[in-house]
């Protein structure tokens, strides 16, 4: 049989064609108003972060409220992604969605349920506000707020990343006297430490950005993403571009974090 | 002593149901099956790590059906031995292990103390096996689960590992309960074999009746029988000195004489009949005690090592017969050879 080079067919070749510029313009939809915001708020943005301290203020609240909400939330949604990768819950279909569920609702709609469960009128908001954490125009409600609409990315990826490290390293264990919670937190803490820490990177990274539900509760003090509007609404778009460039800069930490942690996050099974 | 009684356990779709068996305190128990018969999940079960949805595990006499895996004094070993990636080979063995001193002698009696100072994820199959038999045998457990746990490690260090566990065993006392799908393992450790099937276990005997008197057609070729007939059989005019159960099978021209079970009236029946069993001659010879001479011709001769395979084609049925490489030349088998061969009536176990 005399061997031919292989040559696809017109259609082939049409629909390979379709595939690359689909792709081309979903890259550029996503590239383009980005490297325009750089383009004209960019080396400005970098330039005012020495100048302007509300900047600086407003940046630092932003970084020290997504790092208590996210602390918060690997303290308390650890056990819980554990218990949904490990444990057939009763109503673990129900626990679920409802972790779900503020990732699927519009963020200031989040904001305005917030304020109904935790406004100063509200009993759980006076207990907050008698313990000195009102949540209305306070670092606590922008925490809250963080917390709400950034916890189900944690939860998610974190249930992931202990679902992959297979339940057999913890029977091992069990059958070697820990307890399951103890066997949870000498084996497979370990085993998906780098998968937990990336979910961790991730909400920290979407809180950082979030701004919907924190401008129902908090204006002032301002997030990094609150300063922006501001100053896109009171000042106009020049004013807001550094403020919005910086944001974007600063997004690319979490971001690189996050690719060089998911590319060695594989564990479970043996490899022989 | 491990006694399971109507154990029942779900793992995804399959289930394993109505298991049970008891296992005396000090004796080595072998687990055959199928892949997906179960195995796996009747030793978890047993160690606590799946839940039993019906029936009863007791160890040592006292149930344990309810009791968490850490309570239950159970070690056990997987095919994939799951060492802890994130532990050194030493930080394994010593994971549950209260005494280090024993921890240490039992990793060198098994051969895992060399590999100290290597990292788990640049042992070899067998050596992660090693390994794991040291972690589940360091805390001195009286019970031992054990899930293929030589099938990576290379022949000759099986052996060995065989008669250190052997040894161990025995120093021990303890109760071993080990999936294989070695037949020369089973017959060589085994006090006691379970055969699973599709989630139930099938038979309970010690390995040589198990290998010899096989349940059912399907246990038999599992079990590697190399003839299995289907046919009927008929009760045998009452003679002088017959064994109970001492039937006449008959399957196409083939008549045979076998030993069924006698208090069983159903009359379609199989004839299974080890290839060891059978023995070749070039030529009828004098006075046999065997109930059974056939003759026939050799169609095919496939040897292997020290032991041959041949088959005999008798009238419309084939006969394999196991014999040594040695016969084979002495007698000269060649296809086409014309053979006799005999089997005693307690060699073809009628089964249904």
């Amino acid at each position: 049989m005399s061997a031919h080079a292989y040559r696809p067919r017109p259609a082939q070749r049409a629909a390979s064609a379709g595939v690359v510029l689909g792709a081309l313009v979903l890259l550029a939809l996503l590239l383009l108003p980005i490297l325009a915001l750089l383009r004209r708020g960019g080396l400005a943005g970098l330039a005012q972060l020495g100048a302007d301290p509300e900047l600086r203020a407003s940046l630092l609240l932003t970084a020290g409220t997504a790092t208590v909400a996210t602390l918060l939330t690997v303290l308390l949604g650890t056990p819980l992604a554990w218990l949904l990768a490990r444990r057939r819950l009763p109503a673990g279909a129900l626990v679920s969605a409802v972790v779900d569920l503020p990732l699927l609702v519009p963020h200031p709609v989040a904001g305005m349920a917030l304020l109904l469960a935790f406004g100063r009128a509200t009993p759980a908001g006076a207990a907050l506000a008698t313990l000195g954490l009102a949540i209305v125009g306070s670092a606590t409600g922008i925490v809250l707020a963080m917390l709400f609409v950034a916890a189900p990315l944690y939860v998610g990826a974190a249930r992931e990343a202990i679902a992959r490290v297979d339940e057999r390293y913890e029977s091992v264990a069990r059958t070697l006297g820990d307890s399951a919670l103890r066997a949870a937190w000498r084996v497979t803490r370990p085993l998906s430490a780098r998968g937990l820490l990336a979910a961790a990177v991730a909400m920290w990274a979407r809180a950082a950005s979030e701004f919907g539900a924190i401008v129902i509760l908090t204006y002032n003090p301002k997030v990094a993403s609150v300063l922006s509007y501001d100053r896109f609404t009171g000042a106009g778009l020049d004013a807001a571009l550094p403020v919005a460039a910086v944001l974007v800069l600063l997004a690319l930490v979490p971001l690189l974090v996050l690719r060089s942690l998911r590319a060695s996050v594989a564990v479970g099974e043996p490899a022989r | 002593m491990i006694d399971v009684a109507r154990l029942g356990a779900r793992a995804g779709d399959f289930a394993l149901a109505d298991v049970s068996f008891t296992l005396p305190a000090g004796a080595w128990g072998i687990v055959l099956g199928a892949a997906g018969a179960g195995k796996t999940t009747l030793l978890e079960t047993i160690a606590g790590v799946r839940a039993a949805t019906t029936g009863r595990v007791s160890l040592r006499g006292a149930d344990v059906t309810t009791l968490p895996p850490e309570r239950r004094g159970v070690g056990i070993v997987y095919q994939h031995a799951f060492l802890f990636p994130h532990l050194s080979v030493e930080e394994n063995v010593a994971y549950g292990a209260t005494d280090r001193t024993w921890a240490a002698d039992v990793a060198a009696r098994l051969g895992a103390a060399v590999l100290n100072g290597r990292r788990v994820g640049a042992l070899s199959g067998g050596e992660r096996q090693v390994v794991a038999l040291a972690r589940a045998l360091a805390p001195r457990p009286d019970i031992l689960l054990l899930d293929e746990p030589l099938a990576a490690v290379d022949p000759r260090g099986r052996t060995r590992l065989r008669r250190e566990l052997r040894a161990l065993q025995r120093e021990l006392s303890l109760t071993v309960l080990h999936v294989t799908h070695d037949f020369g393992e089973a017959g060589t450790l085994g006090d006691l074999a379970l055969l699973l099937d599709a989630g139930r276990l099938v038979q309970a005997a010690p390995p040589e009746t198990l290998f010899r008197r096989p349940v059912s057609a399907a246990a038999a070729e599992f079990l590697g029988a190399e003839n299995v007939f289907a046919g009927r059989v008929t009760p045998l005019e009452p003679g002088a000195g017959d064994a109970p159960g001492t039937m006449l099978f008959r399957a196409g021209s083939l008549a045979l004489v076998g030993v069924g079970d006698a208090g069983d009236s159903r009359d379609v029946a199989h004839a299974v009949i080890r290839g060891e069993d059978v023995v070749l001659a070039r030529e009828h010879g004098g006075h046999t005690s065997a109930r059974n001479t056939l003759d026939g011709s050799v169609s095919e001769v496939v040897t292997s090592g020290a032991l041959a395979r041949v088959t005999v084609d008798v009238g419309d049925l084939s006969l394999v017969a196991t014999i040594t490489a040695a016969s084979v030349s002495e007698l000269d088998l060649l296809p086409g050879a014309r053979v006799v061969a005999t089997i005693k009536a307690t060699a073809v176990h009628l089964c249904w």
